[in-house]
């Protein structure tokens, strides 16, 4: 009763509509463009008045997943100052007059200044190292005698029988190894799941205070109810809450951004622990604190600076040792770690025990305390 | 006296070095309301706390319906209504979610808890605007919820804790007769004010509180005996001198003593509203022209200056 009214009362907030539904999904939208892979994509512009070998490079680029646009000079080198090109390669008449001869080329590239340009200009340079290797095929079969249209049909015929090896590439890069399996939204996704869930469940300890302070607690406990189930009654509100908040952000990120969540019944019992912390630390805060503008206040502190600390905001990964061994203090970076195993390296229930061990005691030990405040709180405001 | 809906022995409660509550004792039979009439600080309220088992007594018993209240206790609290002195309800919940929240917490449910909330609404006069969120209600309808949810498991004792505290004139008419109509009903009924003129009003009995001490208790014409029982006559002059009237005014049988000045008198008397036209007719035999005559007879505020030696508002 007392929970289902809490979860009532946080959506019926209009104050929280934003915070809750929309805001996260555009934090995980922002940072899995900035850090998700699909921000890896080169963008290149080829410019040129069309020719043999503009287009060759533009398929070329393309079948590698870099995005080509067909610019004019000037404004492939604007765009370029701008960063929004990775780089600019331009292909005049007398490079493809020579290209169709057969003779030596030379193209103009320019590089951009963002860290992904440097892997831009080697897709560019695959790309003219392909086509060259084409044309010396296509040339070894002219001297051989083989007509211009026959020597084409059969090259082509040739790449349809050739089955290119497959590479499987081990990475001896520790942070490589990390992220290995992590997809565009994945690390916004689990990053905002944890933030958002503890800062709604924290939010709640306002309204505890209020609670309290409007003589509703004391009513409860005038009716045929313990005090035990009392606090039971708030840490299961505070835990639904939590619950409501992280279930809407994996089923949203999961439907609008594709985030696969691993295995969901372990991703779940992760959520379900985590939120437990969280609700046993919104109690312990709406007890110790008097004032409700105070609670809010501080619970929105409490709750970035755990999350920051937790590696909700920035990987864990690439935390320095010192920071990594702090950052243990807060729930988030154990079930960070548990959600990165069960979506990234498909961990199972006995890969992730550490985490879910370590996120019960919190749990238990959080609501433990938050129960004691609570009726400390209660015998004051009597 | 077994029968007694409330009893309350020699109940004590100390915070630190202060005695909020001693020795205080009474009982409510049912269908009586009994008043507990004090200032603000007198022990009012940590009373009823410990009648309604939300603190525990350091020492004394609370018996409600026969049965023992502590903080611990869950079976006596089904008998109970408490009517808190704030508003205790949620502000974003409508007045039938409040009604219905409460309902549950008191183990009604179903159709039994529909009915019931349908009831209350209508008793309290909140049926039509029962889908508004209560924050959007006046302060006197948020009186009448506060009040409706304290009578929804039908208890045998309601206790109201100053239920008129900043409500309009016309809404605390509404809940005066509120309580009249349930007393009637045959609930018992635990009041606390500070305004004389409610507990004159409503209750039966009527305990008079003060630093924690039941100061005395009764019925209120058994209190104003407490005084003696003197009635007291002023009387202002314009003309002549009250002094030279004061021995006659002394000699009517039922004068027990006369204060005079020259322009001014003050008589206590046995019965004013009998003797006052004697009074005047004397005074003006003796060339003294009344301008002003005022009778004024004891009350609970002059009984409980007489026991404390404070107002009730001090």
């Amino acid at each position: 009763m007392v929970a289902g009214t809490e979860l009532r009362l946080f959506l019926r907030d209009r104050s929280n509509l934003f915070f809750v539904f929309v805001f996260p999904l555009l934090l995980v939208l922002m940072i899995g463009l900035q850090f998700g892979e699909g921000a890896r994509s080169g963008r290149v512009a080829v410019s040129g008045a069309g020719s043999d070998l503009q287009s060759g490079l533009v398929e070329r680029l393309e079948d590698d997943d870099v995005v080509v646009s067909d610019l004019a000079w000037d404004d492939a080198l604007a765009l370029l100052a701008r960063g929004r090109l990775d780089a600019a390669v331009r292909v005049d008449a007398a490079a493809a007059t020579a290209y169709d001869a057969g003779e030596a080329v030379t193209l103009e590239v320019v590089r951009g200044s963002a860290g992904n340009a440097q892997v831009v200009e080697q897709q560019v340079r695959s790309a003219v190292d392909s086509l060259r290797a084409d044309r010396g095929r296509l040339l070894a079969l002219e001297d051989a005698g083989v007509p211009p249209d026959r020597a084409a049909s059969a090259v082509e015929a040739a790449e349809g029988q050739v089955v290119a090896p497959e590479l499987e590439v081990t990475s001896v890069d520790r942070l490589s190894q990390e992220f290995e399996g992590m997809g565009q939204f994945e690390f916004g996704a689990s990053g905002q799941l944890l933030l958002f869930t503890f800062l709604a469940c924290l939010g709640g300890s306002a309204t505890l205070i209020q609670a309290r302070r409007l003589g509703v607690v004391s009513r409860m406990l005038a009716g045929p109810m313990t005090s035990g189930e009392l606090v039971a009654g708030q840490i299961l509100g505070r835990w639904a809450i939590a619950l409501f908040q992280g279930g809407y952000l994996m089923v949203a990120t999961s439907l609008i951004f594709g985030v696969d969540w691993g295995n969901l019944p372990l991703a779940l019992l992760v959520l379900l622990l985590f939120s437990l912390v969280a609700a046993g630390a919104a109690i312990l805060l709406g007890t110790l604190l008097e004032n409700e503008g105070a609670a809010a206040g501080a619970g929105i502190g409490f709750g970035l600076v755990l999350a920051a600390l937790g590696g909700s905001m920035f990987p864990l990964e690439l935390f320095p040792d010192t920071m990594r061994a702090i950052s243990r203090i807060t729930p988030h970076a154990w079930a960070y770690e548990a959600l990165a195993d069960i979506q990234r390296r498909d961990g199972g229930l006995l890969d992730v025990l550490p985490q879910l061990g370590v996120l019960a005691a919190m749990a238990l030990a959080l609501a433990a305390l938050g129960g004691w405040s609570l009726r400390r709180s209660l015998a004051r405001a009597m | 006296m077994t029968d007694d809906v409330l009893v309350v022995d020699s109940l004590v409660r100390r915070f630190g070095d202060l005695t909020a509550v001693d020795e205080v004792s009474f009982r409510i039979a049912p269908g009586e309301t009994y008043g507990l009439l004090g200032p603000n600080g007198a022990g009012k309220t940590t009373t009823i706390s410990m009648v309604a088992g939300l603190i525990a007594a350091d020492a004394g018993t609370v018996t409600v319906a026969g049965q023992p209240m502590t903080p611990r206790t869950t079976e006596p609290k089904r008998h109970l209504g408490l009517v808190p002195q704030e508003l205790a309800i949620y502000p974003d919940l409508t007045g039938r979610e409040n009604l219905a929240l409460f309902g549950k917490l008191q183990g009604l449910r179903g159709v039994e808890l529909k009915g019931r909330v349908d009831e209350v609404l209508t008793l309290i006069g909140l049926a039509d605007r029962a889908k508004d969120r209560s924050k959007e209600y006046s302060g006197g309808m948020k009186r009448r919820l506060n009040i409706g949810i304290g009578l929804l498991n039908r208890p045998t004792l309601l206790i109201l804790d100053e239920p008129t505290v900043g409500v309009d004139p016309q809404s605390r008419h509404a809940i005066l007769e509120s309580v009249e109509a349930l007393s009637g009903e045959g609930m018992a009924v635990l009041y606390t004010t500070h305004y004389m003129e409610e507990a004159e009003r409503l209750c039966d009995r009527i305990g008079i509180i003060d630093s924690g001490r039941l100061q005395a208790e009764g019925t209120r014409d058994e209190l104003i005996r407490l005084v003696g029982g003197v009635d007291t006559i002023r009387l202002g002059g314009s003309g002549g001198d009250l002094t030279a009237a004061a021995e006659e005014l002394r000699l009517i049988p039922g004068v027990e003593r006369v204060e005079a000045e020259r322009r001014s008198a003050i008589l206590t008397v046995k019965d004013a509203p009998a003797l006052v036209a004697q009074v005047v007719g004397t005074a003006s035999a003796r060339g003294v022209t009344l301008a002003d005559v005022e009778i004024a007879r004891p009350d609970l505020e002059s009984v409980f200056l007489h026991l404390t030696g404070k107002g009730l508002r001090d």
